[in-house]
């Protein structure tokens, strides 16, 4: 939006000619920028990891594998479980400490209660630095219009000292001020795409998790009623 | 067991590393367009020229048979300010040129009669010296007669005839010394004639001089005169031409402050950089070419105003097609502060 405006300067030099606070506010952006971005990838392949790992092991798990066998194999190779896994592992886990014969209500309370608890951790992990983006989303524009605000006013405020006043002698003050709105739209436009994205994933993860774990409830329940 | 196991298994992350180093890839590309896309945007097309060029080969020859206007400039000015130059300039050399002379010929007259007068004495005072020890020696023979009166005769006779010799001596010495007295004024007299003569002369020429300085003055009066007719017939013509002159003139100020107009001036350069342009028109107002003919030292400076000459096209130009030869280069020199 900027490169328009700035078609007579060059594009570092408007920054450097910039007054302290303008610069302050677009390296703050610039900061916000790297880290939001960082966090999409981030956020982009744990997700991606997870959409795999509960789609290979729902695969695997309505196969009609033996449930004990499932469950040793995912408690020795426990690093590179996903999500679903573990929190299999933790209601089978919790169903087997109870002796044969014990109230079913109970060991079925107990379990569920396990699986709620791993779900409830999963899920935070998988949310995790979602807040950020969304903060960066709705934040970074405004401290882009700060800057501009600040550039604005000392552009006029110059303006003052001269007797013929011209458009000429306030562009480049306004031109290094939209910079820094262009770094916040820059840094928020991403981020708030991706926020909403990963939301809806970790969504359909959630209710994936919860169907799961009703499913292997229901699953056990039989296996302790037999 | 198992379960605590599990709780403590962080779940792994994959690929953080990853993760910043294409954010920092993506931050690298959006500079990176940005940087570039200013840059093509700098460019001008340039495509439009050659279009102009193929259309416009009547109007540029018409031009150049009304070439002579342009002579214009050179005689309009020049003659108008010499005139009044010379005629205070032109008297004065005469006079001092007359005055040098005059006072260098009573120089070299009066050391001539100086060496006159100072030679004579020097002479005299050597024949005084010559005469007083002759007498001396003639009183030591007298002694010797009173002893030999026979001798004295004798030596008398001897002494009147080497009297007489010296006498006859004398007298030669002062026939010689009366000759060579004579040959002095002659000579004197020589120096004086050719003094004269040399005055003679001196004044000759200087008469030769005043008669080629009045010759002199004739000429500059004649050449006056005709500068004057000159002048007259160029201000007839310049007259003539006034209204061209005017229109050049007003549009030149036009462009200028066309160009003016335009121009982003970058805040708080020191000083007042005055940047010069050669700017090279097509007829119809538009520009071929820009070139800095001498920088500012603000290359600030100079791209805005190179700038504002682009964005000034088509510069307003005079209608008439035969005054374009006066647009076709340009020297635009524009101050930063006025």
């Amino acid at each position: 939006m900027s490169t328009t405006v700035t078609q007579d300067m060059s594009f570092l030099h408007l920054i450097s000619s910039a007054s302290l606070l303008v610069q302050l506010v677009m390296l703050i952006l610039v900061l916000i920028s790297l880290s939001s971005w960082w966090f999409i990838f981030r956020k982009l392949f744990v997700i991606r990891y997870e959409i795999k790992k509960t789609d290979e092991f729902e695969d695997i798990f309505w196969r009609g594998v033996d449930l004990n066998a499932l469950h040793q194999r995912i408690i020795s190779s426990r690093y590179e479980s996903g999500s679903l896994e573990r929190i299999f592992a933790a209601g089978f886990g919790e169903f087997n400490k109870h002796p044969v014969g014990s109230d079913l209500d109970a060991v079925m309370e107990s379990t569920r209660r396990a699986m709620r608890a791993t779900y409830q951790r999963e899920m935070d992990h998988l949310e995790s630095h979602l807040s950020f983006l969304a903060t960066v989303g709705s934040v970074s524009p405004y401290i882009g219009l700060l800057g501009t605000v600040w550039g604005i006013m000392n552009s006029f405020r110059s303006l003052s000292s001269v007797t013929q006043a011209t458009i000429a002698h306030v562009a480049p003050g306004i031109a290094e001020a939209l910079i820094a709105t262009a770094m916040g739209l820059f840094a928020a436009i991403p981020a708030v795409v991706a926020y909403n994205r990963y939301a809806s994933r970790t969504d359909q993860l959630a209710t994936r998790f919860e169907s799961f774990m009703e499913e292997l409830s229901n699953v056990l329940q039989r296996r302790a009623a037999e | 067991m198992s379960v605590s196991v599990l709780r403590n298994s962080s779940p792994s992350e994959p690929r953080i590393l990853l993760a910043g180093v294409l954010a920092l890839l993506v931050h690298l590309i959006f500079v990176a367009i940005m940087i570039f896309g200013l840059d093509w945007k700098d460019h001008p097309p340039e495509g439009m020229v050659v279009d102009i060029w193929t259309e416009l080969p009547k109007p540029i020859q018409e031009p150049v048979k009304t070439q002579p206007p342009p002579k214009q400039p050179k005689p309009v000015p020049e003659p108008v300010k010499p005139k009044p130059e010379p005629e205070p300039t032109k008297p004065e050399p005469p006079k001092p040129e007359p005055a040098k002379p005059e006072p260098v010929k009573p120089e070299p007259v009066k050391p001539a009669p100086q060496k006159a007068v100072v030679e004579p004495p020097v002479k005299k005072p050597d024949i005084a010296l010559k005469q007083k020890p002759e007498p001396i020696k003639e009183t030591k023979p007298d002694l010797e007669e009173q002893k030999k009166k026979e001798q004295e005769k004798i030596k008398e006779q001897e002494r009147l005839k080497d009297l007489e010799k010296q006498k006859e001596l004398e007298k030669k010495k002062e026939l010689e010394k009366q000759k060579e007295l004579e040959k002095k004024k002659e000579l004197d007299k020589q120096k004086e004639l050719e003094k004269q003569k040399e005055l003679e002369k001196q004044k000759e020429l200087q008469k030769q001089k005043e008669k080629d300085l009045a010759a002199q003055q004739q000429r500059e009066r004649e050449a006056k005169a005709q500068r004057e007719a000159d002048a007259k017939r160029a201000a007839q013509q310049a007259a003539a031409r006034n209204q061209v002159t005017n229109e050049i003139s007003k549009y030149k100020a036009l462009i200028l402050a066309k160009i003016k107009s335009r121009i982003v001036m970058p805040p708080d350069l020191p000083g007042n950089p005055v940047a010069e342009f050669n700017v090279t028109l097509l007829p119809g107002g538009d520009i071929l070419d820009v070139r800095v003919s001498k920088s500012s030292g603000h290359a600030v400076f100079d791209n805005a105003v190179e700038r504002a000459i682009f964005l000034s096209k088509p510069l307003p130009l005079p209608p008439d097609p035969a005054l374009f030869n006066e647009f076709r280069n340009l020297n635009i020199t524009v101050h930063y502060r006025e």
